[in-house]
């Protein structure tokens, strides 16, 4: 099992409202699996795959990574977990603007502090398997949305990480390179024998994936 | 990917802001050089000037004041040099005659003259010269001589092409450059230095006298001198070497308590620019941080990037301002000394000394690191969360 949530809940305040974020979910994510979230926009997708990356708190209720109850945890240890076995794809992909695809990939493993020349082989490997060997030395504005999407994939996958949470990878593509997306996180899946969590409201994803949780109003609706 | 290498880039994303930012700090520093710089100058020349008459008491006019090592106002007849001498506890007494003059005719006031005509009864020279020593085939003018003879400092001979046997024409009178006197010291390097008589004459002084340096007979102090001086002899003052320090001091002081608040003010106002550049920097890329705290960069590594930036900015508008403030300074001294730009100019590093660039280029960077405190710690201290959110 690479994540288990237990009731887990999540309510923010808002001056004297509050919102229900996430309501009592109960999930389990098996290893090398790809399992995607589907739900309508404000569903509350985005806030359980923080809850899960954590990258945010839960008001109640328990993330186990990797069997380790991460509510133990303390903010350097959360942040290490993060970096060693957690990689990000966001929606609207989130690479820095001045450095190049290649230096945006080694940036996770510059963090981890590996050797100069392990950066740049794995980043120029890993770039190579999502397709972008010729495009190294670009900078995110000479990409095309489907290329940074790759790029910001390579990133994710840069330490090696036990699991990608993949926040809404296909919202800004178009239906084709969407589709070409999905099927490169499921693929990477295989060959890299990652577990993918993959947050969306795009039908597709629910078809490839090993499992789906169905999300409304922060609860979970159906499996 | 080093973190010096991505802010300089950070940076120069924003090239407008940023070169606006460098220069207004650039600025900042040019004006505190280009101020400190000059006025420094002139504090250690004064300063320097400590050392003249040491041991000895200085008597002048009643009401005259005296600088350091020049006296500036009534004059003394030249018998008082013999009432001073019948002192008890008097060793010697050397008259000397002070004329501050200019070599540029009209010029504006000056804070340190182009020139200083010194005359000093021949023989005595030591008691304002010390042990400087002549350049190699001068010597001091003689008593015997049939021509008006000098000594002049080192800076007048490079300003005007002197050297020795040179002549010179002071007050419609020629006079023989028979030696140059090799000096460190802005006010020797700039004197003419004659035989009493001859400066009575050329100036018309008569017998008159600027000043009487006393040395007092050993295991007296020139505090007992000085008290003695002033009881037996009317209308003189008689000043020890604290009097005489005392005199300046304060003036020097608040010179350079000015020159701490300018300081003071121009780091606040650059800290200030560079910290508003930093907090819209960090406002605008607060997606970016939040995706490097979310790929695992530590708080640490992110204050230290903002950091990095604001210390970069400080970097650049330091050796900027430093590079403008020295020309600045030079540009200054040149016009308030008349001197000439290309006379002057061997002398920047006298006029802007390496150690107060340097000095100068640290408190720059260190003022542009502290702007990036309040910045990085007001990014840091949001969540992943609450960043990832915003539009930025």
């Amino acid at each position: 099992m690479i994540a288990k949530t237990t009731d887990l809940t999540r309510v923010y305040r808002l001056g004297a409202s509050t919102i229900l974020g996430v309501n009592k979910v109960n999930l389990e994510v098996e290893e090398a699996t790809l399992v995607s979230i589907v739900g309508p926009s404000g569903s509350g997708k985005t806030t359980l795959l923080n809850l899960i990356g954590l990258c945010d708190h839960p008001t109640s209720g328990k993330v186990f990574f990797m069997e380790k109850d991460t509510s133990r945890l303390n903010d350097t240890e959360r942040r290490n977990l993060r970096l060693q076995n957690i990689g990000f794809v966001f929606q609207t992909f989130n690479l820095l603007p001045t450095l190049t695809a290649l230096e945006n990939v080694e940036l996770p493993m510059a963090l981890a502090k590996k050797s100069q020349a392990a950066q740049r082989e794995e980043a120029a490997r890993l770039l190579k398997a999502v397709g972008l060997a010729k495009r190294l030395q670009h900078r995110p504005r000479e990409l095309s949305v489907g290329e940074m999407q790759r790029v910001a994939i390579a990133r994710a996958l840069a330490n090696h990480p036990s699991l990608i949470l993949a926040d809404e990878p296909t919202g800004e593509l178009d239906s084709k390179t969407g589709f070409e997306v999905i099927n490169l996180l499921s693929e990477l899946r295989r060959k890299e024998k990652t577990t993918v969590i993959v947050a969306t409201h795009d039908e597709r994803v629910a078809r490839v994936a090993d499992k789906t949780y169905r999300i409304l109003d922060g609860s979970i609706t159906q499996e | 990917m080093r973190i010096t290498s991505m802010c300089l880039r950070n940076l120069l994303r924003r090239r407008v802001r940023t070169s606006l930012c460098v220069f207004g700090v650039a600025l900042g520093i040019m004006f505190i050089l280009a101020v400190g710089g000059t006025t420094m100058r002139y504090v250690t020349i004064i300063k320097e000037m400590n050392v003249f008459y040491t041991g000895d008491v200085v008597v002048v006019a009643r009401g005259s004041i005296f600088i350091e090592a020049i006296p500036i106002g009534s004059s003394l007849q030249e018998n008082t040099v013999v009432e001073v001498r019948q002192v008890e506890g008097v060793k010697t007494a050397v008259p000397m005659l002070f004329v501050v003059g200019s070599s540029a005719p009209g010029s504006i006031a000056q804070f340190v003259p182009s020139n200083i005509t010194v005359g000093i009864p021949v023989g005595n020279w030591s008691v304002l010269v010390g042990h400087a020593p002549l350049m190699p085939g001068g010597r001091w003018p003689s008593a015997n001589s049939s021509e008006k003879e000098v000594v002049i400092g080192v800076y007048l001979a490079q300003l005007h092409n002197l050297t020795v046997n040179s002549g010179i024409r002071l007050k419609n009178h020629n006079l023989r450059v028979v030696g140059i006197l090799d000096t460190p010291s802005v006010l020797l390097a700039r004197t003419i230095i004659m035989p009493l008589k001859v400066a009575q004459e050329i100036y018309g002084y008569g017998m008159s006298v600027g000043m009487v340096v006393v040395e007092p007979l050993e295991g007296v102090t020139e505090e007992e001198l000085a008290d003695r001086i002033e009881a037996e002899i009317l209308g003189v003052t008689a000043l020890t070497g604290d009097e005489r320090n005392a005199i300046i001091e304060p003036i020097l002081r608040d010179v350079e308590m000015w020159n701490l608040g300018i300081r003071g003010v121009l780091f606040s106002l650059s800290m200030v620019l560079v910290m508003t550049v930093a907090i819209m920097n960090v406002s605008e890329r607060k997606k970016e941080l939040a995706t490097l705290d979310a790929i695992g960069a530590s708080k640490s590594y992110i204050v230290r990037m903002v950091i990095t930036e604001t210390g970069l900015i400080g970097l650049f508008g330091g050796i900027l301002g430093v590079m403008l403030g020295t020309v600045a300074a030079l540009l200054v001294s040149s016009f308030y000394s008349s001197v000439p730009l290309s006379v002057m100019f061997p002398s920047i590093f006298a006029i802007v000394p390496p150690t107060m660039m340097l000095e100068i280029l640290a408190s720059t960077v260190a003022v542009s690191c502290v702007a990036g405190v309040i910045p990085a710690i007001i990014v840091a201290r949001k969540s992943i969360v609450e960043l990832l959110r915003s539009e930025h």
